[in-house]
């Protein structure tokens, strides 16, 4: 893994592209925009080492607003193109941004595979409970009742509990996250970054045009609580997956699971493997010939 | 609520402390730059044009931060860096609304000097130094005398009226 040696300490504005974020003023994004920059630079590496994969949707607008080579690609699949990205450059630090529609409807059968798989990706999902870019419609974490363009009596559904069911996939990163802490959040994107394996951060970045009033930051910060004040031990999965059930209710803000062991990642079994076979491997021309002799 | 890591007030040395005034001064320009920028993109060019006198005024002020300190101690490294504060003066990311009136961007920056008072006030009993207690003593006041002028502002701007664009705005705007 190649990292800009001391005398090149990349700063915060290393990481910021010129291009302006389109977000309305007061969306929670900004925030995690901020804490992503920070996060970036105490990690050191240089943008063009960064791949930075996002699906479709307001917060899916992020990588466009860094210096990192970023793929704003279709709605929904961030993970597969990520991952594809790890395989192949393995050396590259790859993250995957996107909210909660494209990583809990459409993309949410990725989600799974992608935490079994283990590639070292960093999964940041911001979350603010509707489908915001195209006005409103209820997303698959809307609380039950919710009035939306898409529910207009509210919604009869139930919502989708990422947490705990990340935490269910096997996920050996989980954490949460709120602008409203923004030195909080800074701290566990950078800690989602260095863990060696796949890892979660779930935002409550609100939204400010199509979200509810105690959604917002001003009420966020009066209601979160930190897991490190609740006692909470990271190496735990079953209490993580305890507190996770809260989620809707209370907004419990950093790690919930870090497994103490990571076991290796896809990308470097992938590469044993590769090892493994290759003393076995004929000449390209021979591997037609096997192909035929069956 | 402004945040600080790594830095321990007690034994902050004025070289120190002049870095950090800059950095404070800067993180408020770049964050008045920023919401000028998300005004005029969303058609409140009234806020646009307040915060954007915003950002010039902390420009101006960090300048003079740079020239004191560059006269006292040349261009010796900084211990200090922009990771280690968060949001001392620059208002919150949550503070702006599309279609703010410029009364409600004068009462944006009237918090956030509020903000930048508090800090230098309550942070001035942790100071051990006594030119960093000068240095902080000056800086408290400075945003007193911020306060007075956003304050002489609001007087004359326009009150609010009971109807409010954001009643009627349309959604997001598309880039």
């Amino acid at each position: 893994m190649t990292s800009v040696p001391p005398a090149v300490r990349l700063q915060i504005k290393d990481y910021k592209s010129g291009l302006k974020p389109i977000w309305c003023p007061g969306c929670g994004d900004f925030g995690v925009l901020q804490a992503l920059y920070r996060a970036l630079a105490a990690v050191g590496r240089p943008p063009h080492e960064i791949a930075f994969v996002s699906g479709i949707g307001c917060s899916s607008r992020i990588p466009g607003y860094t210096t990192a080579y970023g793929f704003n690609s279709v709605h929904g699949r961030a993970l597969p193109i990520a991952q594809g990205i790890k395989v192949a450059r393995p050396e590259l630090l790859v993250l995957a941004a996107g909210g909660d529609g494209d990583g809990f409807s459409i993309g949410g059968g990725h989600l799974p595979h992608a935490i079994r798989r283990n590639p070292d990706i960093t999964y940041v999902v911001m979350d603010n409970q509707i489908y915001g870019l195209t006005k409103g419609q209820l997303s698959p974490t809307s609380p039950r009742g919710l009035q939306t363009v898409t529910s207009e009596y509210g919604s009869l559904e139930e919502a989708v509990n990422p947490l705990l069911y990340v935490l269910a996939y096997g996920c050996n990163f989980v954490a949460q996250g709120t602008p409203a802490d923004l030195p909080g959040l800074a701290a566990l994107i950078e800690e989602a970054i260095r863990f060696p394996g796949f890892s979660f951060v779930n935002v409550q970045s609100p939204c400010v045009t199509y979200g509810e009033d105690d959604q917002q930051i001003k009420a966020q910060k009066a209601k979160m609580k930190s897991l490190q004040s609740l006692g909470h031990d990271p190496s735990d999965r079953i209490r993580a997956m305890d507190l996770a059930q809260h989620y809707g209710r209370e907004l419990y803000t950093g790690v919930f699971y870090r497994k103490p062991d990571p076991p290796p990642t896809f990308e470097a079994l992938v590469r044993e493997r590769q090892q493994e076979l290759a003393g076995k491997a004929l000449p390209r021309e021979r591997i037609l010939d096997l192909f035929l002799q069956r | 609520m402004a945040t600080f890591l790594g830095i321990d007030f007690a034994d902050l040395t004025l070289k120190d402390a002049l870095d950090l005034a800059v950095l404070i001064e800067e993180e408020a320009k770049d964050r008045y730059i920023d919401f000028a920028e998300q005004m005029l993109l969303h058609h409140t060019p009234e806020a646009a044009l307040f915060f954007s006198f915003m950002s010039d005024k902390e420009e101006k002020h960090r300048a003079e931060l740079v020239a004191r300190r560059a006269q006292l101690f040349g261009d010796e490294p900084a211990r200090i860096t922009p990771a280690m504060l968060f949001e001392v003066e620059a208002p919150d990311y949550d503070e702006v609304r599309v279609f703010m009136s410029a009364r409600e961007a004068l009462q944006v920056a009237f918090r956030a000097e509020k903000k930048a008072y508090a800090f230098f006030s309550e942070t001035l009993l942790r100071l051990r130094d006594p030119g960093v207690r000068a240095l902080f003593a000056e800086l408290r006041d400075e945003e007193v005398h911020h306060q007075k002028l956003v304050l002489a502002q609001l007087e004359k701007t326009p009150p609010e009226s009971i109807l409010k664009a954001a009643h009627v705005a349309d959604g997001p705007a598309a880039q």
